[in-house]
Order: C-alpha cells, then sequence, then structure tokens
C-alpha cells in the first residue's frame, strides 16, 4: 500500500469507528428504554393490562434486536479499527470469527451460512489486518459467486507442517460439481486474492480433492 | 436499609434519564449530569456514594473528570462506562482510582452487581 492508500484506509476506519459508536448510544437508549418498560410491566397487575403477553413478546423481540445491533456493530467497530497500526499481531481465530459476522449478509442473500472452527491453541501471526480480512473476504465471495445457493462456507484456521493456514471450505449435502471449482483459477477475483495474498508475503491455493481455499500465511510480514 | 445514593454522568440525556429511572425503580437515590463540570458541581453539596462516568464525553473527559473526583473525595467510587475500541481507557481509569469499568451498552443486573460491589468497597 502507498501512502496516500494507507491514508485512505486510516480515514475510512476513523469514520466507521466513529459512526459505530453513534449508533451504539442509540442502541443503548433503545435498550435502556425497553428495559424501562420490561422492568414496569413486571410491576403491572395481569389483571389491569389484557394484552401484556402480547406487549412481554414484542418487547424480548425488540431486545434480541437490539443484541444482534450490538454484535454487528461491536464487530463492525473492531474492523474499523484495523488499520490503526499497520502490522499487528494478529489471532486467525478472532479474525475469523470476526469475518463470519461481518459478510453474513453477502452469504444470506445465497442462503448460505457461515461458520469457523477454531483452532486450539490459537494461531498468532504478524500481519497487516486490514490486507487479511480482505483476503478472507475476497475467499469467500469467490465461493459465493460460484454456487447455485445453499450450504455452508467454513472458515479453519489451522497449521499444516509448521505453516499457518487459513482454509475456506464449502459443504453442501449437493455436492459441487468440481468443474465448477476448477475455474476459480482463471476468475478476475482469483487473480485478485493473488495480489492480495503476494501483499501479504502468502499464496492462495486450491486442490482437486476438496472444495476449498486455502490461504498460506507467514508468521510475520516485512511490508 | 439505606437508599444507595448514585450519581450518573453521561452526555446522552435519553440513556442518562432512562437507566435513572430504572435504578430509581430498584430502590436507588439516582442523580444525573450531562457533563464532567456539571457533575464536578453537583459534589460542591452532595456525596454520592457511586459515581457511573461515561469516559467519552464533549468537553471535560470522563478520565479528568475521575481524577477531579478522586481529588475531591476518595471514598467516591466511580465505574466508568467505555466503549467497545476503548478497553484501553478503561484500564488506565483503574490506574487512576476507578473501581471497575463497564462497556457500552451495558447490562443492568451487571451495573447493579458492580454497583453493590462498589458500595462495599467504601472504608
Amino acid at each position: 500500500m502507498n501512502k496516500i492508500e494507507r491514508k485512505e484506509v486510516v480515514f475510512f476506519g476513523k469514520i466507521t469507528a466513529g459512526i459505530t459508536h453513534e449508533i451504539k448510544n442509540v442502541l443503548a437508549i433503545i435498550q435502556e428504554s425497553s428495559g424501562l418498560m420490561e422492568d414496569i410491566l413486571a410491576v403491572t397487575e395481569d389483571d389491569t393490562f389484557s394484552n401484556k403477553d402480547k406487549f412481554k413478546k414484542s418487547l424480548n423481540r425488540i431486545l434480541g434486536q437490539i443484541q444482534r445491533g450490538i454484535d454487528i456493530t461491536t464487530r463492525l467497530n473492531r474492523f474499523s479499527h484495523s488499520p490503526d497500526q499497520g502490522l499487528v499481531s494478529v489471532d486467525l481465530n478472532e479474525i475469523s470469527g470476526q469475518m463470519i459476522l461481518l459478510a453474513s449478509r453477502f452469504a444470506r442473500l445465497k442462503n448460505v451460512v457461515l461458520e469457523f472452527s477454531p483452532s486450539d491453541p490459537p494461531l498468532i501471526i504478524r500481519t497487516d489486518p486490514v490486507a487479511l480480512e480482505m483476503a478472507l473476504f475476497e475467499s469467500i465471495e469467490i465461493i459465493l459467486v460460484l454456487i447455485t445457493s445453499g450450504g455452508k462456507i467454513m472458515l479453519s484456521p489451522r497449521k499444516i507442517q509448521n505453516k499457518y493456514v487459513l482454509g475456506v471450505g464449502y459443504e453442501n449435502t449437493i455436492p459441487l460439481d468440481r468443474d465448477i471449482f476448477e475455474d476459480i483459477s482463471s476468475s478476475e477475483r482469483w487473480k485478485s486474492l493473488q495480489e492480495t495474498m503476494t501483499y501479504l508475503g502468502g499464496t492462495a491455493k486450491t486442490f482437486d480433492s476438496s472444495p476449498e481455499i486455502f490461504l498460506h500465511l507467514p508468521e510475520f510480514i516485512d511490508v | 436499609m439505606d437508599q444507595m445514593k448514585i450519581l450518573l454522568v453521561d452526555d446522552e440525556h435519553e440513556f442518562v434519564t432512562t437507566l435513572a429511572e430504572r435504578l430509581e425503580l430498584r430502590g436507588m437515590n439516582v442523580s444525573i449530569a450531562t457533563e464532567g463540570e456539571e457533575a464536578l458541581g453537583f459534589l460542591d453539596t452532595n456525596r454520592p456514594q457511586v459515581v457511573v462516568l461515561d469516559v467519552m464525553m464533549p468537553g471535560l473527559g470522563g478520565l479528568e473528570v475521575l481524577e477531579r473526583i478522586k481529588a475531591i473525595d476518595p471514598k467516591i467510587q466511580v465505574i466508568l462506562l467505555t466503549g467497545h475500541g476503548a478497553t484501553k481507557d478503561g484500564i488506565r481509569g483503574m490506574q487512576l482510582g476507578a473501581f471497575d469499568y463497564l462497556i457500552k451498552p451495558i447490562d443492568i443486573d451487571e451495573l447493579i452487581k458492580k454497583l453493590n460491589e462498589a458500595v462495599k468497597n467504601i472504608i
């Protein structure tokens, strides 16, 4: 990344962080207001409020959505802080968990569920978090473009022969046509992913044996 | 049992008034301030047991208000409210004498638990 690109990313992150903070304030007010309604409801006699159950059900729905909003804005806030320090130590479990939430909307449009299988112990590498998030997202997007609908994309950080690998695999009850997955390497998106991986000092690979993209990452990069 | 005396300080007026109502429903004596200066002015004539203080406020920031509260009366317990990504502020606040910190949006049960612990901490 050149200097101006870096500044743009940092600027974008700063604005997004500020806005997520504001959204959280809005959620906090809605949360307290619905909490207050819940408190009042708890001290209201049943016979004086004929629709108490319906009201309670509706309040629970609001509280559920507030929690959903909090989870999304929390992830977005963390994501927006990614460019703050350039190269940092990144937990591959943490970044995978973050990405499944941030990319869930894109997956949902194809009825795909995003999941991740954490590694134990956690795998920590020193890298550029923005570029790594971009590589993960590009991998998810490549699979989403290839498939028709349904199934599951699984992110799995692991260490294979002392190499750090982030697997982005696809699972479905109806097996994926191998030819479709083999077309990956000729797509524009694949070239873009390779560029990102080169910047990260790693590579992206696929194997005929499984519908999975393997992001091979170095333990340290020096960009 | 004596009513717990609390001062809530947050620049989000709607947030602070609603939270105050919820705590009052639980039998607490709650006052509010929406600025750091206002909170410090309140201490001229009042002594809450616990101050729940937002870190990110326009004007006088939460950490500066915390330092001044501790200078006025070290017995007053302070619970900080921070945002995600601002955990450092919470830790810094504890080094400056805060009892604890919570991440916004807060859970009312967790807040009440911390308030009770804070009051027990008063010597």
